[in-house]
């Protein structure tokens, strides 16, 4: 048993209590920061490392990296983007309703009453789009300045991940409005879903395996667009997805740090030229520890027998552009969402089908290959270009070019030429289409098999698959291949979603404007 | 950096910018803020929030009253925009139903486009004020309108005997004060027929009459009742029967009810179902008044692009709004069609929880009472006139085959009633008349024996008694061939399939057609029609004699077996 002594002084410890109140302020503050105030460049540093937010980031930074053109802040657009996302998406989850009896009527109070309900619907809204924008843009980048190559093979292919999660959060969120444009677009998404039937029908093995109406039936919970299949997309749209996407993301930033940093040119720091007087004294405290564990990692090791390096602390340098960027994509969605309204249309009506029913805008270029064939333009196409992609970082083992804009055999010239081709094919293929038909009007009734094989998506694809085999043979090299093929499916991907959201109409017909639809 | 700094500062501050325009957007600039604020109650200026009605078992939360506001409970009188006013007095509180019950709209909005429904993608907006009592028919059925005819004749009835003096009838009346003494005045009616009224209610009156008299003969020995005396006397049983057939639609809404009768009047259920009663030769309409505009082809619409306004020009011209329209032009006056847009309209019906169900409406869905009247005169009207005609008389619409005139005499003394009853049951198949029993055109079988007996007195000619029997014809059908060739081929067509006359080898025809009615047909004709009589010679062909008229008839059976 511990008898406790009384205390030696009782007035003393009345007035430590006293002086510890007093000086609990400071020293939260103190204690808040591990390594003291960041207030010198060497404190700084150890905030940055020791802080479990920040040390995600490197305490220092390349110069190469800090320019505008290296990155243009897409990557931190995204991030942005799904952190507005995530904000206002809580806010207007206490007061959204995901059952099919009032969540219109739930959506109607939050466009109406809800103090500034309208507001955050709007900003939520635009920053999903902007994510989608950003998150597409942002591996355009990453493919144009060969960021892909070793040792960043495996980012790209988590960052693919994150394209589709960020895709399957916008699509998720679409219906949850429970009008007729949500209920008609995912009753046309889950109709692509259950493609490969399509295939399955035409091998008579529908009965036995049917791949598609399973996932279809995944993802509804039943036949049509109803009360299950609105909880489903709610639970994959507040949780599942944004769980899987943070964890992703948190792969990635990681994986930015141990690939090395962000890509830059070999010959970066002399491209960068010497340090402008006005810039932040770069590198001027020398090392504090000797990291032991250097000797078991992999590669060159950090700073050893190496000078000055190009780099300046992380805080402040690289915080003010990632905060500006932070910053520039909150004031564009705050303004969309002023300038522009999200569409509420009327009540979901299962017996009144929209017509044309669209799939979300970034679906619509899937939406007008599923017209020629579902399989192809549902399953097929996309998993051969998810599949390129993916295989593009293991094929192209090449090292010239990495770090630059369009770097690699051929360059500009051939990215200006892909332009060309893959602009050129789909606008010859979708013209060939829209004013002749397809095989399915000469010859009535062909089997649906030969339209699944040959038809205008297949074709596009096969063209540009030909003119990137071309490329490598001409340029021998598998970059060029492999620019050339990105820059046609680029192409393909905006001419296709530009035709599928303003050329086309009621029955999918093709209007050169809406004011030409019938009916209107 | 410092780009990197001002990008930040810049962007920040234009954010900034934003949200304070955003929040005084929010706070400030509502319209429905400036509505409150505009507005002052007894006690100075009102409280302003958002004002709100909601009837959770009618699923209505209507924030109408956020701008209207004196239409909300507990609210003051509130003076300034008109848009502040009072509820006027109806049968209804806007505090029980809500608004949009029966106006329509979008009652959660709070913007004046959103909430009267005037946007995209709004499917039901408000119905326009000056058809406001269309709104009823999304709960009400009015049962037993009768005919135009009908009820004007009630209408008459009221004002020749001096109803209004003594009583208010939808605002008017009511003004006698009797030797200025004041006090006389009778109940208002306007209402009479939605609460009901008593039976005895004319002994009654006349027992009054008799007590005033009493009462007066007591006071200054005159045995004269007064203004009981002055404004009533006793009234002819035509005039009482027209009088409560009237009172019995007097439920507050006295155009919807006219707009009713006058659809009563013009035979539209001939082709038109509503709740199942009606043809199929025209769109069902029972729910024509909750259309989706947002649905709707204004392109040819002069007037407003809303449902009233396509409803109008439909009326007007039919086949111009809906290419190859079967509808023929009615030729209706103004007023008629504004009537009838306004019966479209109210053609609503809602799903409302039946505990909210107006008596009227248990009737006519739980009970089987008819909207209609059913009187002779009012389903005649309701499904017969508009292709024969108000008096049975036939009907020539351009592009379409005549309807044959069924109040003909000539055709009412050969025709049985089982022979009109069987038609009007079974229809034609194959022709244009429908059958009207209640498996298809929703007609029972008493109501259709009214229409019968109502077909009688418009040809005002008994059956002719005729002993033969039904097939008793024995002519020869090669010379029958021969003379359909030469005299009724031309109306009738080479294989009886119809033209200008009507269609012969129509095996429902044939099958309940007496020998008699056929032969008799042949030689009187039909007089007033373009089918004359064979048995005189016309200057275009000679006379038939009887026989030929026998092997025609012959003949005529010989289709009754070809499918």
């Amino acid at each position: 048993m511990v008898v406790l002594a009384p205390p030696p002084e009782q007035h003393g410890a009345l007035r430590r209590f006293f002086a510890n109140l007093r000086a609990t302020p400071a020293r939260v503050k103190d204690s808040a920061f591990r390594g003291g105030k960041p207030d010198t460049d060497r404190t700084r540093s150890t905030f940055v490392f020791g802080n479990v937010f920040l040390h995600l980031h490197p305490v220092r930074t390349h110069r190469w990296s800090l320019r505008w053109t290296a990155t243009m802040g897409l990557g931190i657009a995204s991030l942005a983007a799904f952190l507005i996302t995530l904000i206002t998406g809580v806010l207007l989850m206490f007061y959204y309703k995901p059952h099919p009896a009032i969540a219109y009527d739930s959506m109607k109070d939050i466009a109406f009453v809800v103090p500034t309900g309208n507001l955050i619907r709007n900003i939520h809204r635009w920053a999903a789009n902007v994510m989608v924008l950003t998150v597409i843009l942002h591996m355009a980048r990453a493919f144009y300045t060969g960021a892909y190559r070793a040792p960043r093979e495996f980012n790209w292919l988590i960052g693919m991940g994150l394209l589709v999660l960020t895709l399957g959060l916008s699509f998720t969120g679409y219906l949850l409005p429970w009008d007729q444009l949500a209920y008609w677009a995912i009753t046309i998404g889950a109709n692509i879903a259950q493609s490969p039937r399509e295939v399955t029908d035409a091998l008579g093995l529908t009965e036995t395996f049917d791949i598609g109406g399973l996932q279809k039936l995944l993802l509804l919970g039943s036949d049509t667009v109803g009360e299950e299949a609105l909880i489903r997309f709610y639970l994959l749209h507040v949780m599942i997805l944004p769980l899987g996407l943070v964890a992703l993301l948190s792969v990635h930033f990681w994986r930015i740090r141990k690939d090395g940093g962000l890509v830059r040119p070999v010959d970066a720091d002399r491209r960068l030229g010497p340090v402008h007087a006005a810039d932040y004294p770069v590198f001027t405290e020398e090392p504090r520890k000797t990291y032991q564990l250097a000797a078991v990692v992999r590669g060159k090791s950090g700073a050893v027998a190496r000078g000055p390096e190009n780099t300046v602390p992380s805080m402040p340098h690289l915080f003010y552009a990632e905060l500006a960027v932070t910053m520039l994509t909150i004031a564009i969605c705050v303004a969309l969402a002023l300038v522009s309204d999200a569409p509420l249309k009327e009540l979901a009506n299962p017996q009144v089908p929209e017509n044309p029913a669209k799939a979300p805008w970034y679906f619509l270029g899937l939406q007008e290959l599923v017209a020629y064939s579902a399989f192809m333009g549902g399953v097929g196409i996309p998993g051969i270009v998810l599949l390129g992609l993916g295989l593009i970082p293991y094929l192209d083992r090449e090292k010239d070019g990495t770090g630059e804009w369009f770097g690699g055999p051929g360059g500009k010239e051939l990215v200006l030429q892909a332009l060309f081709v893959g602009f050129g094919a789909a606008l010859a293929i979708e013209a060939f289409a829209i004013r002749y038909g397809w095989l399915r009007e000469w010859i009535p009734d062909i089997p649906q098999l030969w339209i699944t094989v040959f038809n205008p998506g297949t074709v596009l694809t096969a063209i540009y698959a030909a003119y990137s085999i071309w490329l490598v043979k001409r340029h021998q090299s598998t970059r060029a291949g492999a620019l050339g093929l990105f820059t046609c499916f680029l192409c393909g991907f905006v001419l296709l979603t530009v035709v599928g959201v303003w050329f086309r109409g009621p029955n999918w017909d093709f209007y050169w404007s809406p004011s030409d639809w019938p009916g209107h | 950096m410092q780009a990197n700094k001002h990008l930040l500062l810049w962007t920040s501050l234009v954010t900034l910018a934003l949200l304070v325009f955003a929040a005084a957007r929010e706070n400030v600039f509502k319209e429905w803020r400036r509505v409150q604020s505009a507005a002052s109650g007894p006690a100075g200026p009102i409280d302003v929030h958002l004002r709100q009605v909601v009837v959770p078992t009618l699923a209505v939360a209507d924030r109408c009253v956020t701008c209207h506001v004196g239409m909300a409970a507990g609210e003051p009188v509130v003076a300034g925009d008109p848009t502040l006013k009072r509820h006027p007095e109806v049968g209804h509180d806007p505090n029980v139903m809500g608004c949009t019950a029966c106006h329509a709209g979008q009652g959660r909005a709070t913007e004046k486009a959103a909430a009267h429904g005037d946007v995209h993608f709004w499917p039901t907006p408000m119905i326009p004020l000056r058809y406001a009592d269309a709104g009823c028919g999304g709960c009400h059925t009015h049962i037993a309108v009768p005919t135009v005819d009908r009820l004007a004749a009630g209408e008459r009835a009221f004002e020749r005997n001096d109803c209004l003096a003594c009583h208010k009838l939808d605002g008017r009346g009511g003004t006698l004060r009797p030797l200025g003494a004041g006090g006389m005045e009778g109940p208002d009616l306007s209402f009479v027929g939605a609460r009901a009224f008593r039976a005895d209610w004319y002994d009654a009156h006349l027992a009054r009459r008799t007590e005033a008299r009493g009462a007066r003969a007591e006071s200054d020995g005159e045995a004269r009742g007064g203004a009981w005396d002055d404004s009533f006397g006793p009234l002819s049983r035509e005039d009482r029967d027209a009088l409560d057939e009237f009172l019995r639609s007097r439920v507050g809404a006295p155009k919807l009810v006219l707009a009713k009768a006058t659809f009563n009047s013009l035979g539209c259920r001939g082709c038109h179902k509503i709740a199942g009663i009606g043809g199929d030769d025209g769109p069902e309409l029972t729910l024509e008044g909750a259309k989706d505009p947002g649905r709707i082809d204004f392109m040819h619409v002069r007037g407003e692009h809303d449902l009233a306004g396509w409803l109008t020009e439909h009326f007007r011209s039919p086949a111009t709004l809906v290419p190859g329209s079967q509808m023929p032009v009615l030729s209706l006056s103004e007023p008629q069609i504004d009537l009838l847009v306004r019966y479209m309209l109210s053609l609503r019906r809602a799903s409302v929880p039946e505990a909210w169900w107006p008596k009227d409406r248990v009737r006519a869905e739980r009970l089987g009472e008819r909207e209609f009247a059913v009187d002779g005169a009012t389903l005649y009207g309701s499904f017969c006139a508009a292709c024969h005609g108000p008096n049975g008389e036939g009907m020539r619409y351009p592009g379409m085959p005549a309807f044959p005139a069924i109040g003909n005499p000539d055709f009412l003394a050969v025709a049985s009633d089982e022979f009109l009853t069987s038609t009007i049951t079974h229809g034609r198949p194959g022709r244009r008349m429908g059958a009207w029993g209640e498996s298809s055109g929703g007609l029972r079988a008493s109501e259709i024996a009214t229409v019968v007996a109502h077909l009688r007195s418009l040809g005002g000619v008994a059956l002719e008694p005729d002993a033969r029997a039904p097939r008793w014809v024995r002519g020869d059908a090669a010379e029958g061939a021969r003379l359909y060739a030469a005299d009724c081929m031309q109306c009738h067509g080479a294989k009886g399939e119809g033209g200008e006359g009507p269609a012969l080898a129509n095996a429902a025809l044939l099958a309940n057609a007496t020998d008699t009615y056929l032969f008799e047909t042949i030689r009187r004709g039909r007089r007033g029609t373009t089918m004359l009589g064979f048995a005189q010679p016309s200057t275009v062909r000679p006379s038939l004699a009887d026989p030929e008229i026998e092997s025609i008839v012959t003949f005529l059976r010989s289709w009754e077996n070809q499918p």
